[in-house]
């Protein structure tokens, strides 16, 4: 195994993966560490067991001192933990994402699960509903498209014109527009209510359903950019804008760039502790210095020229620098806590909407669709609490309960996966499960058959965490070294945790951190060719004209019209 | 350089391709000046008839040979052939046409060469008593219609298949009930209403549902597809189909009731659009209607209604200015 690379990536968690993989197919040589014995990082996809030693890793650490940097930061980003029951039998039946995530049908994260080719590896469902939450055992459904607004049996006729006209305001060319001037950072909700004259039920459904806001006071011209994004979406694979990806979503995804930078020669470490990080002076005739990594149980450290890292891991690189430690700067970014469950059932859920009006079991007329929802349970659906609409739960954020089942093949029955971020810094830490506890009930009451004699189960094991969440900023420059003398050493920023935009944050930070990546590389590659590939006669420098390279794919031979 | 050899390749391709089509355009000419010959000929062989269906593959649209093909099965192959294998010749072109449909879905001679083969297929199998049965016209017809709706869930619009679905429903001995038919239009109009063919089906099974149902009943269904239409037009007023549906409900001699009701919902929606052609033409038509079931003394107010929303029409619409005009002229006299 070779020593010197021409990046050193530490971390996998997805922002890492993508970077490393497209660096690695660029032609620069890559090497991938992770302290932990997964692919995945704060992104990773865990069976049961898995899970349950996560939990106690990073609850385990006040307890005693820590065996590295790295877990003490985990340990102050992930507080509160608790567990419910022991893992049940079969824990590799199941795959529980960290970072539960929808992929949107266009946008920069499919772009580059198709361009890097780990579109091939996985497969994928279409997200079949969003409902929210109304009262006990009842659920509505959101209308997103003109199908769903027409058939819809909540809606009056002038909330059914006014909601059209809302959604064509939002699929269209908004920028500059006379109704969204002045309004860009008022509240959304109230933008609704006021500029198109939305119900309050309407607009709530828009607001924390399709635009997938967490609070009220969360503003328009983001929620607006989201749902434009989403409308343009739906339809490219079927009626929903959003696929979820088989055996846990991001989790698994992060596996397959992982195996793209393997495949043409990227170097992956799991599961060894770094001892230090330091910088060496530079080799004759550049500018920039080397990085020494020392790894536990490795003879030879890794060197590089640069070096990519999660923010967990930066602790080692003021640490390990021989610079002032006085330096390090807070990161630039804000933070918020967000409550986590994570909650298998084995039991599936439905969604019974509320009762149809009488003209629609008329026997000649009558549509046949409200009942079959009674009677088949969802698979892939997001459930939203709106805040107030759960007695016990959050009066200023939204919870947003992902439910994957059978279908998404990541557990035999299901998993649900909440996030309810939380208002405001109390003195003491927020205590998860006794916040999340109302919400659990809630959607475990959907476990029973609507109007037959069924009990209303338990789950078989849920975790309950708080996670301090480092939130995007707006400024272009976020990629910027922790330290102010280190060039060539990166953090990945923060990704944005919305279920439906994560991903294409991800995507788009990887793609930020490539380009700089390749900027302060230039001129000095390490080529090493890829398999078939040949080095042009003269040329031993490589241009990198995109992202990632073009697919090798099989040309389809047009042939004979035949039908 | 990772862009390069790529384009130096497909340019190599291209050149290919060009040839191959060359290739091609000899071949296809040649065929047809061959099959025009076997034609003028006379030549009922089934070697023609090959022949035929192998120009049929690139060009579906050449009519005259699937005539050609036609004469050459009615006066060359079916005579010499038993009942069974007529069956079994036309239900394979049956299959034949179905995939020339999928690359050609609105292609009139394929349609027609359908109907053909369906009205040749012979009645039969024999029963074990020796009765003839429409077994196969049976199985032949259930196909088509199973056709008939993916290819409607393909295009939900395509007259064609629509047409070509009432003529299959024509043909079966014991038809299902228009309400199933019903239920089919409702599905079709649910997952996108803005298809003239479904209304129009609607409006074509309605009327024998409510011959069958009587008066009272023909009231409660009318009202519920009001409900219907008017859902769709607030929907997206701009959806002229749900517009032409609502005049057909409507009719040529409404209720003033009903007609004032449906008129003040119509008003709601341009209130709440006010930039909608279609609400205003709507309204002048319906105005005009209600006018003349009013008497003459009360008529002043509705009639300057309808000559402001003609001036508006005139701004909205400019190309059809001068019909609003005329229309407006009309009722001033």
């Amino acid at each position: 195994m070779a020593s010197h690379y021409d990046v050193i990536v530490i971390g996998t968690g997805l922002t890492e993966s993508i970077t490393a993989a497209a660096l690695s197919k660029a032609g620069f040589t890559v090497a991938h560490i992770d302290e932990n014995l997964y692919y995945g990082g704060d992104e990773a996809s865990l069976d049961l067991d898995d899970l349950d030693q996560w939990a106690k890793k990073r609850s385990a650490a006040s307890d005693k001192p820590l065996s590295s940097p790295y877990l003490q930061a985990q340990a102050e980003k992930f507080v509160s933990i608790s567990a419910v029951a022991s893992p049940p039998p079969h824990s590799r039946q199941y795959s529980v994402s960290l970072l539960p995530s929808l992929i949107p049908s266009t946008g920069p994260f499919i772009a580059s699960l198709i361009a890097s080719g780990v579109s091939r590896y996985g497969g994928y469902k279409l997200l079949e509903r969003v409902a929210i939450y109304h009262s006990a055992g009842l659920v509505k459904n959101v209308p997103g498209s003109k199908e769903d607004v027409f058939k819809s049996k909540d809606l009056s006729l002038v909330e059914k014109r006014r909601l059209m006209r809302f959604l064509l305001f939002a699929a269209g060319d908004f920028a500059g527009s006379k109704e969204l001037q002045g309004h860009e950072d008022a509240p959304f909700i109230d933008f609704l209510r006021t500029t198109f004259s939305l119900s309050m039920d309407v607009a709530t459904a828009i607001t924390y359903a399709l635009a997938f806001c967490s609070a009220a006071s969360d503003p328009t011209l983001p929620a607006l950019t989201r749902i434009h994004h989403y409308l343009r979406s739906s339809g490219r694979y079927g009626n929903s804008p959003f696929l979820v990806g088989h055996y846990g979503g991001a989790g698994e995804i992060v596996q397959g760039f992982c195996r793209v930078s393997a495949v043409v020669g990227g170097v992956c470490i799991l599961a060894r502790n770094i001892l230090s990080i330091k910088q060496s002076p530079p080799p004759e005739g550049h500018p920039q210095p080397t990085y020494v990594v020392e790894l536990e149980g490795f003879d030879e450290p890794l060197t590089s020229r640069l070096i990519i890292s999660a923010p967990d891991y930066t602790p080692f690189l003021s640490n390990g620098t021989s610079q002032d430690n006085t330096h390090s700067s807070p990161p630039p970014f804000s933070s918020r806590r967000v409550a986590r469950g994570v909650i298998v059932i084995d039991h599936p859920i439905y969604f019974p909407f509320l009762a149809p009006p009488s003209s629609d079991s008329d026997p000649i007329v009558g549509a046949s669709v409200s009942t079959e929802s009674m009677i088949t349970p969802v698979d892939t659906a997001v459930l939203v609490f709106p805040p107030s609409f759960l007695p016990d739960g959050s009066s200023t954020t939204a919870a947003h309960a992902f439910i994957t089942g059978a279908g998404s093949m990541s557990a035999p029955v299901g998993i649900v996966n909440i996030s309810l971020p939380l208002d405001g810094a109390g003195s003491s830490p927020p205590d998860a499960k006794a916040i999340l506890t109302p919400y659990v009930n809630a959607t475990m009451a959907l476990t029973k058959r609507p109007s037959s004699g069924d009990v209303v189960s338990d789950p078989i094991f849920t975790l309950f965490y708080i996670q301090n969440q480092l939130l995007p900023s707006n400024s272009e420059n976020e990629v910027t070294p922790p330290l102010p003398d280190l060039e060539t050493c990166f953090t990945t920023p923060p990704i944005s945790p919305t279920l439906s935009e994560c991903a294409d944050s991800a995507a788009m930070n990887a793609e930020k951190l490539f380009w700089k990546a390749v900027n302060a590389l230039k001129g000095h590659p390490t080529h090493t060719p890829g398999q078939g590939e040949e080095i042009p006669e003269g040329q031993d420098l490589v241009e990198i004209e995109s992202f990632w390279p073009p697919l090798e794919t099989i040309v389809d031979d047009e042939g004979d019209e035949s039908w | 350089m990772h862009g390069v050899k790529r384009t130096r390749q497909s340019r190599e391709a291209e050149e290919a391709r060009k040839l191959k089509e060359q290739a091609k355009l000899k071949d296809y000419l040649l065929l047809t000046e061959d099959l025009l010959s076997r034609k003028k000929k006379k030549d009922w062989s089934k070697e023609a008839f090959d022949l035929a269906t192998k120009l049929l593959h690139s060009n579906p649209e050449f009519y005259t040979i699937w005539n050609y093909r036609r004469n050459i099965l009615i006066n060359g192959i079916f005579p010499s052939s038993s009942v069974e294998e007529i069956n079994s010749i036309l239900s394979s072109d049956l299959s034949l046409t179905t995939s020339a449909l999928k690359a050609h879905p609105k292609v009139y001679w394929i349609w027609n060469h359908r109907r053909w083969c369906l009205e040749n297929v012979p009645p039969g199998p024999s029963s074990p008593t020796g009765e003839q049965t429409q077994g196969w016209r049976q199985k032949n017809w259930e196909r088509e219609m199973y056709v008939v709706e993916r290819m409607l869930d393909a295009d939900a619009r395509n007259f064609h298949a629509w047409n070509y679905r009432r003529y299959i429903l024509s043909l079966f001995p014991t038809p299902p009930p228009p309400t199933q038919e019903l239920k089919y239009t409702t599905h079709k109009i649910e997952s996108n209403f803005s298809n003239f063919s479904a209304w129009h089906q609607r409006s074509k099974i309605l009327p024998l549902i409510w011959e069958k149902e009587g008066k009272e009943r023909e009231e409660e269904m009318r009202e519920l597809e009001f409900d219907l239409v008017r859902n769709a037009l607030y929907t997206d007023p701009n959806d002229q189909s749900a517009w032409l549906y609502h005049r057909w409900l409507i009719g040529p001699h409404p209720d003033p009731i009903l007609l004032t009701r449906e008129i003040t919902s119509i008003q709601e929606l341009l209130s709440e659009q006010p930039d909608s052609k279609w609400c205003m033409e709507s309204l002048v038509h319906y105005t005009l209607l209600l006018i003349s079931l009013t008497p003459e003394t009360e008529r002043e107010e509705m009639k300057s209604e309808c000559r402001r929303l003609l001036a508006e029409l005139a701004g909205v619409d400019p190309c059809r200015k001068n019909r609003y005009q005329e229309i407006s002229e009309r009722l001033g006299v």
